[in-house]
């Protein structure tokens, strides 16, 4: 989803708070990303415009502290614990995500609607 | 999570420096010229030598001259400055970074309280030169205080040249964003940060807000003077013979008027017409502006009064009458508000208070902060659903503001065809497991 100032964004806007698993030393979140500013955006089949640069979830695992959570495949990344992800490489946002004293990270994401998602994804197979 | 800048202004300073900035509160370039020559000392930056400091202050001046359109230089009396401008540009490049400086408010410079009162007579001759071209240009033409769009790229490499880590790291954030926005250059008073908000939201707002529409703000004036009689203390930069709450009433009155205006254009043209109106530097502009550090004040007695009572406030709050200078919305009018646009501009906080009272939130691109978290801030970072979409910002410094408008992908070429997807060109396309 692209941003254009002063256009209403057609896109429903969520929270999501997922409780990172911690498998041994690691902790999970289980789902993954794909995007960033340093990143090939044509290649993204899940953003409007194809010059998006955004961060985006391109997997979730099932059962995952992710899917629990209420995060979908799809979903675009606007922040997480309130710092921007619209403007990041993907190691940026990895790092944001991944950090090792938080476990817990809130989300707030934007979605389109539900039956585009699921054809979209259909269409990647 | 907010990193705020605490105790930047100096209010003893500001007191006793106030006459001395008494030429910067106009947004003429004669003004405007003469506080770059005051602020033309270092902050700290490595270049001392008289020759640069010639340099850039010509630079500057040039810079000041937002005519709209892109050709500048054109039927324009500042053509030679702008010569002089492109010299001084290829052979000191690096001094951008106080050139920044110059442009921003001299909130900075009061705090250090130094006049550098040495100058060579070809700087005062430089001076009078200048001085002597922009008087027949304030009275000639008008001169923009919002320049048209412009390309970042081109203006980023126009701007920061040179390989100091300064620049490769402003320009690296420019180019982050240079796909997405065009740049509009706000005039570099100690209002630009008013002025680029005015600005985005006289261009860029699709309907009146709430708060705008359903209050008769007419009225805010009185309901405020007859509780708090230090609103008498408030500034303008302009004479009147009106009371300061007569005063008041009409800068509200006319930016409800505009905002209207803005609101009901029926065309793209007939807003940009609107805007360039609007941005003459005439007193209309101030009287706009004076109206938005208003708001601000209302704001503010509003949410000081909610944390006493021990309601919920915004986070922003705490830290705005945190400060030792500003405890309560008097001492806050006193110490801070009621020198904006003349010796300061608006600290950080004070932005998230602006975003507030106008129930908007700021999305500001901050570039000395490029390759942190702090790149991307939101002024107030609250996450509320309910407001419009952000008013996009961008600063170098946190002082000089400057507005961001949306670069539309064009969707055919230079000759007219529809533009494919390009395939991939081998550029990296990863999905990280996390």
């Amino acid at each position: 989803m692209s941003f254009i100032p002063g256009q209403p964004v057609t896109a429903v806007v969520q929270r999501i708070e997922i409780q990172k698993l911690r498998d041994g030393d690691n902790l999970i979140l289980g789902f993954s990303i794909g995007g960033g500013i340093d990143q090939d955006a044509s290649q993204n089949p899940f953003s409007e415009d194809k010059s998006d640069k955004g961060i985006y979830v391109t997997r979730v695992s099932k059962g995952g502290p992710a899917e629990v959570a209420g995060l979908r495949i799809g979903d675009k990344i606007m922040q997480v614990n309130g710092w921007d992800m619209t403007m990041v490489t993907h190691d940026q946002a990895r790092k944001r995500l991944t950090k090792k004293k938080e476990d817990v990270v809130r989300l707030l994401i934007t979605r389109k609607s539900l039956e585009e998602v699921v054809r979209q994804s259909m269409m990647q197979h | 999570m907010y990193h705020y800048d605490s105790g930047t202004k100096d209010v003893q300073n500001r007191q006793t420096d106030k006459t001395m900035n008494k030429k910067a509160k106009f947004g003429f370039d004669s003004g405007q010229q003469s506080q770059s020559k005051k602020s033309k000392k270092n902050h700290g930056s490595t270049q001392s030598t008289q020759s640069q400091k010639a340099d850039v202050k010509v630079r500057a001046a040039g810079k000041d001259a937002y005519s709209p359109g892109p050709e500048r230089s054109s039927e324009s009396t500042h053509t030679m400055q702008k010569r002089a401008q492109e010299e001084a540009k290829s052979t000191h490049s690096d001094c951008n970074s106080s050139q920044q400086h110059l442009m921003k408010t001299s909130s900075a410079e009061d705090e250090k309280g130094e006049v550098d009162l040495y100058r060579g007579e070809e700087e005062i001759e430089q001076e009078l030169h200048e001085k002597h071209q922009s008087k027949s240009v304030a009275v000639g033409e008008t001169q923009s205080s919002v320049s048209a769009a412009e390309d970042i790229q081109t203006y980023s490499e126009r701007e920061w040249k040179g390989n100091t880590t300064k620049s490769q790291l402003i320009r690296k954030g420019y180019e982050a964003i240079a796909s997405e926005f065009n740049i509009c250059r706000v005039r570099g008073d100690n209002y630009c940060a008013l002025r680029a908000t005015l600005f985005q939201v006289l261009s860029q707002s699709n309907q009146l807000p709430a708060w705008l529409h359903d209050s008769d703000i007419i009225k805010w004036p009185k309901e405020i003077h007859s509780d708090k009689d230090f609103i008498k203390e408030w500034q303008f930069p302009f004479e009147s013979r009106k009371s300061t709450v007569q005063h008041l009433e009409q800068c509200l009155d006319l930016l409800k008027k505009k905002w209207q205006e803005a609101v009901q254009c029926k065309s793209l043209e007939d807003r940009e017409r609107m805007c360039q109106e609007v941005f003459r530097g005439h007193d209309e502009e101030y009287e706009l502006l004076e109206a938005l550090k208003f708001l601000m004040l209302r704001t503010a007695i509003q949410l000081h009064s909610d944390m006493e009572k021990g309601s919920d406030v915004p986070e922003f709050c705490w830290l705005l009458f945190a400060r030792d200078s500003s405890k309560c919305p008097r001492t806050f009018l006193n110490n801070h508000l009621r020198h904006v646009g003349f010796s300061g501009g608006l600290e950080q906080v004070e932005m998230c208070l602006l975003g507030h009272s106008l129930q908007q939130t700021f999305r500001v691109v901050r570039l000395y902060k490029c390759d942190t978290e702090e790149f991307i801030t939101y002024y107030p970072n609250d996450h509320r659903e309910d407001r419009p979409p952000p008013l996009c910002l961008i600063t170098e410094d946190d002082r000089h503001y400057n507005a961001l408008v949306p670069k539309k992908p064009s969707k055919f070429d230079e000759r007219g065809r529809p533009k494919w997807n390009q395939p991939s060109d081998g550029q990296s396309n990863i999905t990280t497991r996390l």
